[in-house]
């Protein structure tokens, strides 16, 4: 476990070596804070509107899920482009220079290398988003009325979400050398899920259901709406261990392709 | 087809074996890249692994260096099998593959502590091996360089200083002087050399004069089989072949007579003059089955009075012997 660290340590270290990671976390931080100035501003918006018109309903479109809601909703989507950069260089780029070589004649378990992998990308991720916490603050200084519980589920969700898509992006990446063809897969297979989303909710009956069933979104839209259900974390904790667990059948293959 | 051959196998049961592979195959799909290989090296010894290219000599050190298991056979360092134990046995290992790029971005001082890291090698000890490391590799001017601006040598360095790291009692090096300029070699070959006195070491190269220079013993491997395995002076004698003596006599005029007192020794091939000079005769004696006939000719042209001014033996080189193997194996 705390070899698993280590190689998280180096891989996040790692994003730092490059402009990559710096590059990823400006665009990725200035992209968050864009989204969420134009929510405050249409609630703000919305809201002088209401007291005008006296709308009734405004009681109803509660500040927090209108804005962090809607927040949480439109980071989901934007997912779909900041994974793939992040999983690429998992295994891809260790693979291509040949530095997975010393990984596997270390005193270290194939798990434990694939943990850590999933540490590193994860642990990335939680610093491109550690800033956003800082909205909070500022919400609660503008004296905004803030319903704990749907911020908590959102972020959980978002969490839980993330790590599902990362889990798929480094298993494609154990698959090739390429980091490009990495991202490549990963951007298409993240399409592909959300497309699958849409298919559950255009279509009806049991086939929709099936549909949503297994549609990350799907499962991830009630914590958009701050509602905890238990079974959305379990479906995501084994979206997350099915994917970690194909890594490593993935990366036992040198067993017997050499 | 040669096996172990019985001239060939060390005697002497003083050092203990350190390093077991018993009947080791590797399959990938249908190629067969080892086919049951056995052989032991004991402790303190340096062992060369040799081969022509596609022998099965990274596989046979990826095995040993616990990368992939075989498909069959096993693997024993020290008491403890490789496949039964894998991260205490992978402890005891140092190796250094043949395309050493380690990761571009990290410092060399950065990379040796992910290493130790993962090696387990405990945070009191930690400092203290990685400074002796570096100043045995001589790498501690450039410790806190950028492995990306360092020169092919210095990398080179720096991949035998990870395998040094956790203080492992065997070395596994393959081609651990390949793409190096002279110096650079003589330097590498310095280290592996100082090395071999405390660890075991396993090395494969293609450079054959290496082997002589570096390796205590040596197995040749061909076609994923042990072709031939031994010292390289027992390597010459067990192939029986003929060898040539030169020898440079000091009267020209009585070179007839020498002539027809060499042939008449025993195991004497041939004899030719090679060169004749005012005052000196090189003669060429082609000897059968590598018998030793030097005492013979040095009494010879005692009892006589000839004065012998030089008498040089030119043994097979382990090129030749290298050859030999291989091309016997092939058809």
């Amino acid at each position: 476990m705390s070899k698993s660290l280590v190689i998280a340590k180096k891989d996040i270290g790692s994003y730092f070596h490059s402009w990559l990671g710096v590059i990823v976390l400006v665009l990725f931080v200035f992209m968050m804070g864009a989204l969420f100035s134009l929510l405050l501003l249409s609630y703000g918006k919305l809201s002088l509107e209401a007291a005008k018109t006296a709308y009734e309903g405004l009681e109803r479109i509660k500040f927090t899920h209108f804005v962090f809601g809607s927040f949480f909703v439109n980071m989901g989507f934007a997912l779909i482009f900041i994974v793939p950069i992040i999983s690429m260089k998992a295994f891809s780029e260790e693979r291509k220079h040949q530095t997975i070589e010393f990984l596997f004649t270390y005193p270290l378990s194939d798990f434990e290398i694939v943990w850590g992998k999933f540490l590193g990308v994860f642990g990335f991720f939680l610093i491109l988003i550690l800033p956003s916490l800082t909205y909070v603050f500022l919400v609660r200084w503008l004296g905004a009325p803030l319903d704990w519980g749907v911020l908590w589920v959102g972020f959980a969700g978002f969490l839980l979400l993330s790590a599902a898509y990362l889990s798929l992006g480094l298993f494609i990446s154990t698959l090739t050398d390429s980091q490009v063809v990495t991202a490549m897969v990963t951007f298409s297979s993240l399409i592909i899920l959300v497309g699958w989303d849409w298919m559950a909710v255009a279509f009806d009956g049991k086939l929709a259901e099936f549909l949503g069933l297994l549609s990350p979104l799907a499962h991830y839209r009630d914590f958009t709406y701050g509602i905890f259900d238990f079974s959305h974390v379990v479906y995501f904790v084994f979206f997350c261990l099915y994917f970690l667990f194909l890594s490593l059948r993935s990366v036992e293959t040198r067993n017997w392709k050499g | 087809m040669i096996t172990e051959n019985p001239k060939a196998i060390i005697a002497g049961p003083e050092a203990e074996t350190m390093v077991r592979l018993e009947n080791v195959s590797k399959q990938f799909g249908a190629v067969k890249a080892l086919d049951k290989i056995s052989f032991e090296i004991r402790r303190g010894e340096i062992l060369g692994l040799l081969g022509p290219n596609g022998a099965g000599k990274t596989t046979a050190m990826r095995i040993l260096a616990g990368y992939f298991p075989p498909t069959s056979g096993e693997i024993f360092i020290g008491e403890n099998s490789l496949a039964k134990m894998p991260e205490k046995v992978k402890r005891m290992i140092g190796y250094l593959p043949e395309a050493i790029t380690l990761y571009t971005d990290m410092s060399v001082m950065e990379i040796l502590n992910f290493v130790a890291q993962v090696k387990a090698v405990s945070r009191k000890k930690r400092k203290q091996n990685i400074e002796e490391t570096l100043c045995r590799c001589g790498l501690w001017d450039v410790r806190n360089r950028l492995l990306g601006q360092l020169s092919k040598g210095y990398k080179q360095r720096l991949g035998l200083a990870q395998a040094l790291i956790g203080d492992p009692d065997v070395l596994i090096l393959d081609e651990p002087t390949s793409g190096l300029d002279p110096e650079q070699i003589n330097k590498i070959r310095a280290l592996i050399h100082d090395l071999g006195r405390e660890k075991t070491i396993v090395l494969s190269t293609h450079i054959l004069p290496e082997v002589s220079m570096v390796c205590d013993r040596v197995v040749i491997i061909n076609h994923g089989r042990v072709a031939a395995s031994g010292t390289v002076e027992e390597l010459e004698a067990g192939l029986d072949a003929d060898h040539e003596i030169t020898i440079v006599m000091g009267d020209r005029h009585r070179k007839n007579e020498v002539l027809a007192l060499l042939e008449s020794i025993r195991y004497v091939q041939r004899v030719s003059v090679l060169e004749e000079r005012a005052d000196r005769v090189a003669i060429s004696i082609v000897i059968a089955h590598n018998a030793e006939v030097r005492p013979n000719i040095n009494r010879l042209f005692a009892e006589k009075d000839i004065p012998l001014l030089e008498l040089r033996t030119n043994r097979l080189s382990l090129e030749e012997i290298f050859l030999k193997l291989v091309v016997r194996e092939n058809f």
